[in-house]
């Protein structure tokens, strides 16, 4: 939400966004048709990246560039960032550090309302308004989080312009990975960019003050950043590769909530963990095996893909084919032993 | 920073409801519900039983509730095929052994922890989805989800799915590409060893 010189970087984004969409959207076209093993394999077999390993993972063109930036944020964390951050810790005790983050989360409610009501959920921009209020009110300015005991019922929920975004079909975008700003997305990044100068921007005093926002960036860095520390160990610690893990964690946990945007109805990978077919490699011949990847190293596959595609679900023969180019039409079955799937 | 990695390791999500669900007692939900005894049971011998108590333990129960091999062939995708045989049997073994490891590094204290399964069970084709809820008095509750397949006339878990977004496997397959694209089965080996080596400490 601190992002700076939010309006520049949005242009940019913008402008590079568009290809990478209209990519996606074309994909989706091509997808369902019900083809043959043989002449879909075929098809397959032409295609000029079948077989041949892409120097980037898919939603990471800039994967390169991003490792470096990765490498940098590394370096920079381990000699400032994480010791400052955990004298933080050690030096502020744990409920005024509860305090300046509920304060600050507070102060964000007014922007998960809007997103509330950006994404029609009346329902949910009264209970967010009303959290807004109690907390503001009761809660000293935001400094206890009373809305969310028993005498209130309102939890903390997160919306922001990322998901509203996504929730009208706009896809991520390449994935990006920049020094003090983390993991994020060229859709994700400029929206919080511009969310961020929207206090400034309607309400002025003091959210456009120095004196403000320098405090608001420093105190909810830091507390992020101690937060943080036991996930981002835990995750550094289970991966051979952190940089890849980390960012298939966050593109899954964005379409997660993307999906979660649209309740029931959600077609990402989290409404439909089972979508992704997991087909053996084992199981399969090797012009077979190729087709999971493709579709399964990608949890974003478009989250607003139709689950009713879903339905077809039940052949035994050509699906592992199919499933490349249309995950949610695999039948789910395992190759392995494919004669008998149930 | 604090927009995108809240984003990433925080945060609650909703629960979606089951396209097809279906109730009765179920085998897949046996599985789950003996992991997760297991995983209750380690957490309580904490430091008594010490790392490599834990590790004796919840073995076994990794052992009959996982489909390791699978897990195995699925994490390192299409080439797997490409795998000489006493490499791919060295794999599964060096899988096995990270995730029995870090079973037991994870869950090594219990401070009134409880896993809650939702009865509701969902099927699709082949496989079916559990849905948990890993709940401590201090925290906040962690749903965890379980995708299981029938193998060996068991229903054993393939994929878990953190926070209900995001898959277990998912991320494997993206941890390992690298490495095993560079140097293989062997490269991928050395690390997971290393990774299991880390865990046990």
């Amino acid at each position: 939400m601190q992002v700076r010189g939010g309006s520049s970087i949005l242009a940019v984004a913008i402008v590079l966004m568009a290809t990478p969409m209209a990519a996606a959207a074309q994909e989706t076209v091509v997808a369902p048709a019900p083809v043959g093993t043989i002449t879909r394999a075929a098809v397959r077999a032409q295609t000029p990246n079948e077989g041949v390993r892409p120097r980037h993972a898919k939603g990471d063109p800039l994967e390169g560039f991003n490792r470096k930036m990765y490498a940098i944020n590394q370096v920079f964390d381990r000699v400032f960032f994480r010791p400052v951050a955990m004298v933080y810790k050690t030096v502020v005790p744990n409920f005024a550090r509860k305090g300046i983050r509920h304060f600050f989360s507070n102060v964000g409610e007014p922007l998960v309302f809007a997103n509330d009501l950006l994404q029609l959920k009346p329902k949910r921009a009264v209970k967010t308004l009303g959290r807004f209020v109690v907390n503001s009110t009761v809660g000293v300015g935001g400094l206890l989080d009373v809305a969310k005991t028993k005498d209130f019922r309102l939890p903390h929920r997160d919306n922001s312009l990322g998901d509203t975004l996504g929730h009208y079909g706009i896809g991520p975008g390449p994935y990006l990975f920049l020094p003090f700003l983390g993991p994020s997305t060229f859709r994700d990044l400029p929206a919080g960019a511009a969310e961020a100068q929207a206090l400034p921007v309607v309400v002025g005093s003091p959210f456009d003050r120095a004196e403000f926002r320098i405090p608001q960036a420093v105190l909810t860095g830091l507390d992020l950043r101690v937060e943080s520390d036991a996930p981002l160990k835990a995750l550094t610690a289970s991966a051979i590769d952190p940089y890849a893990t980390l960012r298939s964690s966050y593109l899954q946990d964005r379409a997660g909530r993307v999906a979660a945007t649209h309740g029931a109805r959600g077609g990402g990978a989290m409404s439909d963990p089972l979508a992704d077919p997991l087909a053996d490699p084992a199981g399969g011949s090797a012009a077979v095996a190729p087709a999971s990847p493709a579709s399964a190293n990608d949890p974003l596959a478009d989250p607003l893909t139709d689950p009713a595609a879903e339905g077809a679900a039940e052949t035994t023969t050509s699906k592992p084919e199919r499933t490349a180019e249309d995950p949610l039409s695999d039948p789910l079955a395992d190759p392995a032993v494919s004669a008998s799937p149930k | 920073m604090s927009f995108s990695f809240r984003t990433a390791l925080s945060g609650a999500l909703v629960m979606i409801a089951a396209p097809a669900a279906a109730q009765t007692a179920d085998p897949a939900r046996a599985s789950v519900q003996m992991l997760d005894d297991g995983l209750i049971a380690i957490m309580k011998g904490g430091s008594s039983l010490g790392t490599q108590g834990r590790i004796a333990k919840i073995g076994p129960v990794v052992d009959q509730t996982f489909d390791i091999p699978l897990i195995t062939r699925l994490s390192v995708g299409p080439d797997w095929v490409k795998v000489a045989p006493a490499d791919q049997s060295a794999l599964v073994a060096a899988m096995r052994r990270m995730t029995v490891a870090q079973y037991a590094s994870n869950f090594s204290s219990w401070s009134g922890h409880s896993f809650a399964i939702d009865p509701k069970i969902e099927t699709r084709g082949a496989d079916k989805l559990v849905r948990t809820t890993l709940s401590a008095p201090k925290d906040e509750a962690v749903p965890i989800a379980y995708r299981l397949r029938q193998s060996g006339g068991k229903w054993r878990v393939i994929d878990v799915y953190y926070r209900n977004s995001i898959s277990q496997l998912a991320t494997r397959r993206a941890d390992f590409a690298g490495v095993f694209a560079k140097g293989g089965a062997k490269a991928l080996i050395t690390h997971l060893d290393a990774l299991t080596a880390k865990s046990g400490r």
